[in-house]
């Protein structure tokens, strides 16, 4: 327990409470997860916490021991972006927290540490990435040649969509672009009779980008009730899905498929 | 050979849990438990699946056991359990049958040629539910542990000797 802190303690913790959340949810964190972690490290400061967590937005209001509501602070969400180191340190903040009384000031700290740690090298992600859509390519009934048509389409695929990224293209347009990409390479190939078992590689190239992370925690949310949340999720990754398959389908146009 | 076959499935659900493992930036230390856990998972639900044991029922397994490692791994290398379970899972995600479903869906949209619109009708439905059924057997599998034992942090769950845990 810490000593009761002054006002502009409060907002520091407030604001930082909120950043916790944002990082939270824009990581890939489920609703739950994120209510607990925030309710964890308020409590420490005997505050008691409510939050209100939409896709976009976030509310957040603290009360003190007298129940005086002194803190009520609205923030809008970054774009959303799976991270997990993010989410594991956030955790391992929460329970220094927890364990080891840290102050605002520290936690503040780690948070920038966690926040500033690097990302995998852009090659050993998509060397990896390919490696994984072959992997799907083989698990769907593909050959050694397959898999290559396959990893060298989801290895370019996600290139693009790094790239569109990058240039600040609508998130949903980034995996058109990278589905359209994946999908054209593969079937170029079979066109070619490079690989010669169709569906597995044409449709694997682009397994790569399944919303998978959106489509999990959509039921995992619903499971904990937050049905709000869980819908919406799955409505993301609805729409995502969608878009892998209009990719698909603008390649099987383009090469008359 | 037949086994062969399924055993070597392992190594590829691994891979594949692998790659969106690195895609999702998990921590380095994280890496060689999630390909365990995406190979053993794996494994359940292709052994089951040779059994001819649904494809709802077998992925469900497959989440399940994932489900536990993660707890196990979650206090061996102090980070959340879903960081292990979410990308483990990945390859189970039924990503062929949401790709016939989706083609399925578009097609409806424009073909009204009676007697070809009810076989893809049918065929979309059904697909479209099994993905439907998956995804909920994987986030329930997944789940489970904290499920059933109605702790809220995997730190007060523990299914071997008492041990301290910090971090």
């Amino acid at each position: 327990m810490v000593d009761t802190p002054d006002k502009q303690e409060i907002k520091d913790i407030g604001d930082t409470l909120l950043e916790i959340a944002m990082n939270l949810l824009v990581s890939g964190a489920s609703i739950g997860r994120i209510r607990k972690t925030v309710e964890r490290i308020s409590a420490n400061f005997s505050f008691n916490t409510y939050i209100l967590i939409s896709q976009r937005t976030i509310l957040l209001n603290m009360y003190d021991s007298e129940n005086d509501c002194v803190f009520n602070g609205l923030k809008r969400t970054a774009p959303h972006h799976v991270n997990f180191t993010m989410i594991s340190g956030i955790s391992r903040i929460s329970w220094f927290v927890v364990n080891e009384d840290w102050e605002i000031g520290k936690i503040k700290e780690e948070l920038a540490r966690v926040k500033s740690l690097a990302h995998y090298p852009r090659l050993v992600t998509l060397v990896l990435t390919g490696l994984a859509g072959a992997s799907f390519c083989r698990l769907a009934g593909g050959g050694p040649l397959e898999m290559g048509v396959v990893f060298i389409a989801s290895t370019a695929g996600l290139f693009i969509r790094q790239e569109t990224t990058k240039l600040n293209f609508n998130p949903y347009l980034c995996i058109y672009f990278a589905a359209l990409t994946a999908s054209l390479i593969a079937a170029g190939f079979i066109k070619l009779d490079v690989a010669k078992i169709h569906e597995p590689a044409f449709a694997t190239s682009v397994l790569f980008l399944i919303p998978g992370v959106p489509l999990i925690n959509a039921f995992s949310d619903m499971i904990d009730g937050n049905l709000n949340n869980g819908l919406i999720r799955g409505i993301n990754g609805f729409i995502i899905s969608f878009t892998i398959a209009l990719g698909l389908l603008t390649s099987m146009a383009i090469l008359h498929f | 050979m037949e086994w062969l076959l399924i055993f070597e499935k392992g190594i590829w659900f691994g891979l594949a849990a692998m790659g969106f493992a690195v895609l999702f930036n998990v921590p380095t230390r994280t890496l060689a438990p999630i390909f365990v856990m995406g190979a053993f998972g794996g494994l359940t639900k292709a052994v089951m699946l040779h059994y001819e044991i649904n494809v709802i029922g077998a992925s469900f397994a497959g989440a399940t056991l994932i489900g536990f490692m993660s707890i196990f791994f979650a206090h061996e290398k102090h980070a959340p359990p879903p960081i292990f379970a979410i990308p483990a899972v990945i390859p189970m995600v039924p990503g062929i049958f949401a790709y016939r479903m989706m083609i399925g869906l578009i097609s409806l949209a424009g073909k009204t040629d009676n007697t070809t619109y009810t076989r893809i009708l049918s065929e979309t439905t059904n697909n479209g539910l099994k993905v439907m059924f998956i995804l909920m057997g994987l986030a329930t599998g997944v789940g489970l542990p904290m499920l059933i034992t109605r702790k809220d942090s995997a730190k007060d769950l523990r299914f071997k000797r008492n041990r301290k845990v910090t971090g």
